[in-house]
């Protein structure tokens, strides 16, 4: 009986460090999961726009073999355009126009991947996006603007899509897509009417 | 140290088994229709930051991915492949190979993939695409000279008030394989 508590004690010593090793590592591994997509430099935010100043309009090159800072499994008859925001430096205005034949679609997505709003021409109004991504902080301080504008008589904008982003950084894309092979230069020329800019007027909190 | 490999280990692991979560399968075609919105889980997101891709957000599309044939032999480009049969319900929908890692492989026509508007089809609107390695006359998607490859089927605009809904009674195209060289 003696014996057998002999040889346990050893196990049981080791208990501790074998738990602490454990929830070690599950922690470790949490932490490390929860930090790849803003950290890892293969991201497509970081091959996009990791050298672009915010607002600033990226268009990727044409998929094809050997084409550097390109998403992977980029959609050969799509054209991307690709502009950064911060919006600790304004929010960020966000236009593009489709011409009803080819498809126009906008995605916001946040510095981790996670997409905040996507939609296609056929949502917005006459094929035209207007979209305004914005802190809470700065869409109050427009509010209260537009209040006091209303008490003067001006109107508010008319078709703008207000984005509330719960981060401050992430990224937009426009895709356009050609209509067969030879097309894709029209698809380039839709992608290339986007419009980026950060509004500097608004109060950046 | 015991607790870094651990961490380690169970992180690669888990990254390398794909966004394995909530995944769709119809056919041969395998879709993770919560990777384009807000709902996408954390394996999820490290995957598609570390692939460094760029998924279709929700209204914009849906994408699925082939790895293997109707039959489920893995996609050989030794091999031709016909791809026919139901069209996804979309307003758009593009197919494109792709080396495992999401690369377009070089081939011959310098040509990756074929969009819905741009096929030919028979008076009934139904097509034929085959993949293969050398040229054929009508649908031919190019394959590249490394053996292992993917196919990617984008759908553009799905016809989807509820995506998950979508998937119930949905076809997507067949992929049969035919010569091997």
């Amino acid at each position: 009986m003696s014996q057998t508590t002999r040889r346990s004690d050893p196990l049981v010593a080791a208990l501790p460090w074998v738990l602490a090793a454990l929830f070690g590592g599950i922690a470790l591994h949490l932490i490390v999961l929860l930090a790849l997509p803003v950290a890892t430099p293969q991201s497509a935010y970081r091959r996009l726009t990791g050298a672009l100043a915010p607002g600033v309009v990226h268009f990727s090159p044409r998929p094809a073999p050997g084409a550097k800072d390109e998403p992977a499994f980029a959609d050969p008859f799509a054209a991307l355009a690709a502009c950064r925001f911060d919006l600790s430096q304004g929010p960020l205005r966000l236009r593009a126009t489709g011409d009803g034949e080819h498809f126009l679609s906008v995605s916001v997505r946040l510095a981790d991947g996670a997409v905040i709003y996507s939609g296609n021409d056929s949502h917005a109004p006459r094929g035209r996006f207007n979209i305004l991504v914005l802190t809470r902080i700065q869409a109050d301080a427009l509010d209260e603007a537009a209040e006091d504008a209303e008490d003067q008589g001006a109107a508010g904008a008319e078709d703008e899509l207000r984005l509330i982003a719960p981060a401050k950084k992430g990224f937009a894309v426009i895709r356009a897509l050609g209509l067969r092979d030879g097309d894709i230069a029209a698809a380039e020329k839709i992608a290339a009417s986007a419009e980026c800019r950060i509004e500097k007027t608004a109060k950046s909190d | 140290m015991a607790a870094l490999a651990l961490a380690f280990f169970t992180t690669v692991y888990s990254l390398q088994k794909g966004p394995g979560f909530g995944a769709v399968r119809v056919g041969a075609w395998t879709c993770w229709p919560r990777l384009g919105g807000p709902e996408i889980d954390p394996y999820a997101r490290a995957v598609v930051a570390t692939d460094g891709a760029l998924p279709l957000g929700q209204n914009e599309g849906i994408a699925f991915l082939a790895t293997a044939d109707d039959s489920g032999a893995p996609l050989d480009s030794r091999c031709d492949y016909e791809i026919s049969g139901a069209p996804p319900p979309a307003r758009f929908w593009t197919l494109a190979a792709y080396d495992p890692e999401g690369r377009p492989r070089p081939n011959i026509a310098g040509r990756y993939g074929l969009i819905s508007s741009g096929l030919l089809r028979a008076s009934d609107g139904a097509y034929t695409i085959v993949a293969a390695r050398e040229a054929r006359p009508g649908n031919w998607l190019p394959l590249g000279e490394k053996s292992r490859f993917v196919l990617l089927l984008r759908a553009y605009q799905i016809n989807a008030g509820a995506v998950t809904d979508l998937f119930d009674g949905l076809s997507l195209p067949h992929i049969q394989r035919g010569a091997c060289s």
